[in-house]
């Protein structure tokens, strides 16, 4: 059902590579490939000419911060003696007190906090036959129909954005429901069950 | 002193049953009852040791989201367990004292990739600050599955850090590797002609200001 591209099939779809470099062999699939991409990315994308200032300007000022030592990630090692733990547990018993208390109801709507740091990926998986797919993972709790993929056009392949928290996560697709399948782009890991995973490490 | 260790052991309870709150209602509709209960005994024994707890409630979601038979779930919940166990003795042995909940998960992963707690626990010590455990080991997981052997990916992310580049160039070392593979080397030369490249690169003049040392010239880094 999914077909994996060659690697230098990868290339030429990154640009690294002319479809006259391809060895005569492959040139019929990077062909297709290149069929496969136009149909999906027909929209030009227009980019403002003054973004790369903007960037650059944000880049600068992200540089020179004399905060940035706020935001840097360091390593903190604590030494504790056991007796100081005394007034930290009462604090803790307050807290276990206060979170275990059953919550006043509150019209309010919920606060969505983002992650402090993230990353937008793009799945993509080619489906021939399939009516709907979907990627359930260590990010969606492995729900099956939390986050489907969208169809490009009327064409086999099948993509998702998705903004991921920084670490390692594992996922597989699911299609029409009940196939579960492994990313064939992504590299894998046994995930127990005697199937495979695929591992995105951000 | 009665009072207080009365006081401590009511408040190790009290944390330790509002876990196993969380875990019960996380688990509470997705999976069958006798796996809930091995998994809140699991998470149970495996916050006592410190060790994370999420992935073992993740593996029980995964395992009953792709309908697999109870018992199955629980041996795999059992064995991850098992690994973060393994993954975390590692990683002190390595010098990394008390390790964080995100390099124990990355040190199973690297152990479920293929890699051996000795390969860890080398990475675990060749990793001090500013470079991050977590960081060097989910790397070496993902090298790992992309079919480059343990001594390799100990090697290639070693030589990285002890050459002073910086960890995003840590990080990006599976995409570097990638781009050599994809040019027809296997995961093996990839990675060698990686560990080359790096090695016989020029030392960068900036951060990070504090140079990596050998594990066999490091103090260990334990109380």
């Amino acid at each position: 059902m999914s077909h994996e591209l060659h690697p230098l099939v990868k290339l030429l779809l990154d640009g690294e590579l002319r479809l006259s470099d391809l060895p005569p062999e492959l040139k019929p699939e990077g062909e297709r490939a290149l069929r496969l991409l136009e149909s999906i990315d027909h929209a030009p994308v227009a980019l403002s000419p003054a973004l790369d200032q903007r960037v650059m300007m944000a880049v600068r000022a992200r540089a020179t911060s004399r905060w940035r030592w706020l935001v840097q990630p360091r390593e903190l090692r604590i030494h504790v003696r056991p007796w100081t733990l005394v007034p930290a547990l009462a604090a803790a018993a307050a807290l276990v007190f206060v979170v275990l208390r059953p919550a006043a109801p509150s019209t309010e709507s919920v606060a969505t906090v983002a992650a402090p740091e993230s990353v937008t990926v793009r799945l993509v998986l080619h489906a021939p036959g399939a009516e709907r797919v979907a990627v359930a993972g260590s990010f969606n709790q492995w729900n099956a129909a939390a986050t489907p993929l969208l169809r490009s056009g009327t064409t086999e392949v099948w993509t998702a954005t998705l903004t991921l928290p920084v670490g390692q996560h594992q996922y597989a697709f699911v299609v029409d429901g009940i196939r579960w399948m492994p990313d064939p782009s992504a590299p894998g890991v046994d995930d127990g069950f005697g199937r495979r995973n695929s591992v995105l490490a951000l | 002193m009665k009072i207080t260790a009365i006081g401590v052991t009511l408040v190790l309870a009290a944390g330790g049953l509002a876990a196993q709150q969380d875990v019960r209602a996380r688990l509470e509709g997705r999976v069958p009852a006798e796996v809930s209960a091995a998994v809140v005994a699991a998470a149970t024994q495996a916050g006592a040791q410190g060790l994370p707890v999420d992935p073992l409630v993740q593996k029980a979601l995964e395992g009953a989201a792709k309908g697999v038979p109870a018992e199955r779930v629980i041996a795999a919940v059992q064995e991850l367990a098992a690994r973060l166990a393994t993954a975390a003795g590692a990683l002190h042995d390595g010098g990394v004292a008390t390790p964080s909940s995100m390099a124990i998960e990355a040190g199973a992963f690297a152990l479920t990739a293929g890699m051996s707690p000795q390969q860890v626990r080398d990475l675990a010590a060749v990793s001090v600050p500013p470079y991050d455990p977590a960081t060097s080991l989910r790397v070496a997981g993902t090298l790992a599955a992309i079919g480059v052997p343990g001594k390799q990916v100990v090697d290639v992310v070693s030589t990285t850090i002890q050459a002073g580049l910086s960890q995003a160039e840590v990080a990006a070392l599976p995409g570097s590797i990638q781009t050599r593979m994809a040019r027809g080397a296997t995961p093996a030369q990839a990675a060698a002609g990686q560990t080359r490249a790096t090695a016989t690169r020029p030392a960068p003049a900036g951060p990070p200001t504090e140079r990596p040392v050998r594990p066999a010239d490091r103090p260990a880094r334990r109380p």
